[in-house]
């Protein structure tokens, strides 16, 4: 007897992942032109569950472009890109782009979040809709159940208080975290930050700090592109410096920060201290 | 004599009324249509967008009256008369307001749509949820210009002979030798248009509940 198998709704499975040891998310030798400027080369990146990278590198140096990748607004030329066991592109031998696979796109999608560096919140919805809108429009979940974890994020993130106004009566710094709660909502195994600190005062820096431990201690996986070498050095187990769309020095804060052994490293962040 | 010119007024707002239903939905598929990346379509939706904005909408009415004669030499109903004026109107304006709309889709930044593509919100739900709730605040100030005209334009369908309030003020124009007709007829337009701005404003202030 043959049923017919009726596919079930991508749902996080952080569990498979790890049982599999398979990271978080996978790029390899991904490259990228646009027009004949080379912007990414053979660049190659993985984030555990629970691991923080960041991405530093100079301007110029394609970390938006990458991140743009990563979160499907942009395709590789060439390479791989998977997050957990859902491969999103591969390159098939015999075609000169890597192709990309629709339904893997759609349940990778599922798979990650993005605190976009101007937010990019709704403007028209109130933050708590903001915040439960996709979750039950595009995950169909339960609005009960939905309103019942924003609420939480919301407190959680200190902003509870404000889950009725719209995001134009916020500051920068609360606007950020709406865009945070609105990303974890969506229950991600990846959550991606751009200039994660940029627009933060001090007090708020050691908040985003201690939020982002946190997000890696309950097994996500963190990638953050920032320019903020103390905040990357303290919140990061890992660093890539990216230069000219190669990465050419990887490690701990300490090794790529405290330690660089690439020259290229090294005269980046004696610039980026003052 | 205001009974008449009452009756006028009623097909007037019909007209008014009908051509807001057809035209503002209708201009949404259009504004679409000229922003296809399939070209082809783009380049014909522009040439219809146009063509109803550099002729007149008068011989647009007429055409519409007069086509189905000259092409399949049928004889229309009287009917038929009411039922070109608005085939007339709702197509001219929705071509106008699809201009306002894409103006307004084309002012939305892109980061709208990368965060609605990042969540996962399809094309369609990421346009109707997220997109153009927001370009109707937009465009809100030029939509109100073009009713506003809209109520004047009804009386163009006095020409084919329509019995709106301009046809029937003119009527009693002719038979009571006194100009007193025109001017209550200008003055009920002119209440009219002040009514719908009124309207407009309440819409304005209720959506300005956000600013972005
Ligand atoms: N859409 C595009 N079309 C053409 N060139 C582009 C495009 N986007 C980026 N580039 C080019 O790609 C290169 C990398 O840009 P990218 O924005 O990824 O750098 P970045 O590392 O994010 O810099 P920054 O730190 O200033 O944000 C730059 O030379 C840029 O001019
Ligand atoms: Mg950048």
């Amino acid at each position: 007897m043959t049923k017919p198998k009726t596919r079930e709704m991508p749902r996080p499975d952080i569990s498979l992942t790890s049982a599999l040891g398979l990271p978080a998310v996978y790029v390899k030798d991904a490259r990228k032109s646009f027009g004949d400027k080379e912007v990414l080369r053979d660049v190659s990146l993985s984030i555990k569950q629970g691991e923080v990278v960041s991405l530093i590198g100079p301007s110029g140096a394609g970390k938006s472009t990458l991140l743009r990748c990563l979160t499907l607004l942009d395709t590789f030329d060439s390479g791989e890109l998977a997050y957990g066991n859902v491969r999103v592109c591969a390159n098939v031998p015999g075609e000169s782009r890597t192709t990309y696979d629709k339904e893997a796109e759609r349940q990778a999608r599922m798979r990650f979040g993005i605190v976009f560096q101007n937010y990019n919140l709704f403007p028209h919805y109130t933050v708590l809709k903001n915040v439960m809108d996709a979750p039950i429009v595009v995950q169909k979940r339960d609005p009960k159940e939905v309103e019942e974890q924003a609420r939480k994020l919301l407190e959680r993130l200190d902003i509870a208080d404000h889950a009725d106004k719209v995001p134009d009566q916020l500051s920068g710094g609360q606007q950020q975290r709406v865009a945070i709660a609105r990303a974890l909502c969506m229950n991600p195994q990846v959550i991606y930050f751009d200039e994660a600190t940029s627009a933060l005062d001090p007090k708020l820096t050691q908040d985003m700090h201690r939020l982002i431990r946190e997000l890696a201690h309950d097994g996500m996986a963190v990638g953050i592109v920032t320019h903020e070498m103390g905040f990357a050095r303290d919140v990061s187990d890992r660093i890539a410096f990216l230069f000219d769309g190669q990465i050419v020095e990887e490690g701990t804060p300490d090794e790529v920060i405290g330690n660089p052994s690439d020259p290229r490293t090294k005269a980046f962040l004696a610039n980026a201290e003052d | 004599m205001t009974g008449m010119l009452l009756n006028g007024y009623v097909v007037s707002l019909q007209i008014f009324a009908l051509t807001l239903i057809g035209a503002i939905p209708l201009g949404v598929l259009v504004a679409l249509g000229r922003l296809s990346r399939f070209k082809p379509l783009s380049w014909l939706v522009g040439l219809y967008i146009s063509l109803m904005r550099g002729t007149p909408l008068m011989l647009q009415m007429f055409a519409v009256f007069f086509i189905p004669y000259y092409l399949f030499g049928q004889q229309t109903g009287p009917d038929y008369m009411f039922v070109a004026v608005m085939i007339a109107f709702i197509v001219n304006y929705a071509a106008y307001f699809a201009e306002i709309y894409r103006s307004g889709i084309q002012s939305m930044p892109r980061g709208q749509y990368e965060a609605a593509q990042v969540l996962g919100y399809s094309r369609t739900q990421r346009f109707f949820r997220i997109i153009l709730p927001q370009v109707f605040k937009r465009i809100l100030p030029a939509m109100g210009n073009e009713i506003v005209t809209l109520v004047k334009d009804t009386s163009l369908a006095f020409s084919i002979g329509i019995a709106e309030m301009f046809t029937t003020s003119r009527a009693l124009v002719a038979s009571q030798r006194s100009m007193v007709p025109f001017a209550i007829a200008a003055l009920i337009y002119w209440i009219t248009c002040l009514v719908i701005e009124f309207v407009l404003r309440r819409i304005e202030k209720r959506m300005d509940y956000y600013h972005d």
